[in-house]
């Protein structure tokens, strides 16, 4: 492209690198950037820069946080004897906009994938168990995905807590909410026959 | 490009994108593929969240005939992989299962027996039977189905049956049992004892259930899994990751 300058080249460059972006979407994208008043552009290149600079792992729970802790873990009114295990920051957000939840997180930042090359030390295990063996915790709620690996990260992980005082649980699954019976997969009927609760 | 139909096993599933993933499956009628599953990562969809590890599904799939990508426009579950309980080894052992084929077999080469094999491995892996000896069946019939087998009654260098009495010398690298004669001044040679190249080659016979009965004394199955690590290391050119995982099963 001949036409373009330099700097226009390497923004497309750069867009195009972020995730769902094609080239078209690039090139729209920075039009866009050329067509909008100075200030605005700049704010946006100066978001990028500040979280990028502020923002880093909650040293309690390793969810984002600005600050040495997270919100979740300044709130005084949260219910500190709950711990609800996540594998990404994602998951934790999902779970506060349910809004049901009133206990503390710990973030593990990934899942335990032997044949991806991840193993338990390279996620925050260690220090889970160590906010659990000096903590006063009475409940873990394993919170991983229901995946082989989400699964196999909280029976490794549970076995670590087995020695000491706490309940550990797990969230239900099963049939999604609105669908039917009939209609559910035999094995998604398993899971919710041997996860059933007390009403 | 075809609309093909098969029976599959994951062995991977990267993500993609926020919503598709990279799946590669071992099927029973092409051999290992790799697809895209646009959706896939969304629980509802034509996928129903069946793409999980080691899941036994039904696919449909479009076959490329480049070496880009298939693409994956159905899966329907058949079979979760859960190990019952408590099981951390038997889980191991499925990953080990699927580091395996994934490694040992090239794609699109069809081995609908090895196939029959992993899939009967992870039900009974599912069903909480003992990790140790269904791995090392898994494993020997493998390589047995593969042509990978390591020669175990005939020198691998001459040809000419080595008596199966005492400690025999196993070339690593010549691929089997060495005749004295052949055995002088050789590297990667091992000695191992002769019931447990028994139970290898009874563990390997790819027909019937003849192995489930064979009586394995713990000392034979730890002799056998260590020459077994040392040969498919030596076949793999690295160490299976698993490896670390299942270092409790030798024992
Ligand atoms: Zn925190
Ligand atoms: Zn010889």
């Amino acid at each position: 492209m001949p036409e373009l300058t330099q700097s226009v080249v390497t923004l497309i460059g750069e867009f195009a690198k972020l995730p769902g972006i094609g080239r078209k979407s690039a090139e729209r994208l920075t039009y866009h950037v050329l067509r909008v008043h100075k200030n605005e552009a700049l704010a946006l290149a100066e978001a990028i820069r500040a979280v990028k600079e502020n923002v880093r792992y909650c040293s309690a729970c390793y969810n984002l946080a600005e600050e040495e802790l997270c919100d979740i873990c300044k709130d005084s009114r949260r219910d500190r004897d709950v711990l609800c295990v996540v594998e990404q920051p994602r998951d934790l957000i999902a779970l506060e906009q349910a809004g049901v939840y009133r206990g503390l997180y710990h973030v593990l930042l990934g899942r335990i994938a032997p044949l991806e090359g991840i193993n338990p030390d390279q996620l925050t295990i260690d220090a889970l168990v160590e906010r659990v063996r000096s903590g006063r915790f009475k409940e873990v709620i394993m919170a991983t995905n229901p995946t082989v690996e989400g699964d196999g990260t909280s029976l490794h992980i549970s076995n670590l807590l087995g020695e000491f005082p706490v309940q550990i649980t797990r969230l239900a699954r099963g049939i999604t909410t609105g669908s039917v019976l009939e209609f559910a997969n035999k094995e998604i009927l398993a899971d919710a026959m041997s996860g059933r609760q007390k009403f | 490009m075809s609309s093909e139909k098969a029976a599959a096993i994951v062995l991977r599933a990267v993500d993609f994108s926020e919503t598709s993933l990279v799946i590669t499956l071992f099927t029973r009628e092409f051999g290992k593929i790799g697809a895209l599953a646009k959706g896939g990562r969304r629980l509802k969809g034509p996928f129903e969240s069946a793409l999980d590890l080691l899941a036994l599904c039904r696919i449909v799939f479009l076959h490329k005939t480049s070496d880009t990508l298939d693409l994956l426009t159905e899966a329907k579950l058949l079979r979760r992989f859960r190990p019952p309980g408590k099981n951390l080894l038997n889980l191991y052992a499925g990953y080990y299962v699927a580091e395996l084929l994934d490694d040992l077999t090239e794609a699109n080469d069809p081995h609908p027996r090895l196939f029959d094999l992993a899939d009967e491995t992870l039900a009974a892996l599912a069903a909480g039977e003992p990790a140790a000896r269904r791995t090392i069946r898994f494993e020997l019939g493998m390589l047995q189905l593969l042509g990978l087998l390591p020669s175990l009654d005939d020198c691998a260098e001459c040809g000419n049956r080595v008596p199966a009495v005492g400690r025999i010398a196993f070339g690593l690298i010549d691929g089997g049992v060495l005749c004295p004669a052949c055995r002088a001044g050789k590297t990667g040679v091992v000695s191992v004892h002769a019931g447990v190249l028994r139970t290898m080659s009874q563990l390997a016979d790819a027909e019937g259930n003849a192995w489930q009965r064979l009586e394995i004394d713990p000392r034979s199955l730890g002799e056998l899994r260590g020459v077994l690590n040392r040969y498919l290391i030596h076949l793999l050119g690295k160490k299976p990751k698993m490896h670390e995982y299942l270092g409790a099963m030798s024992s």
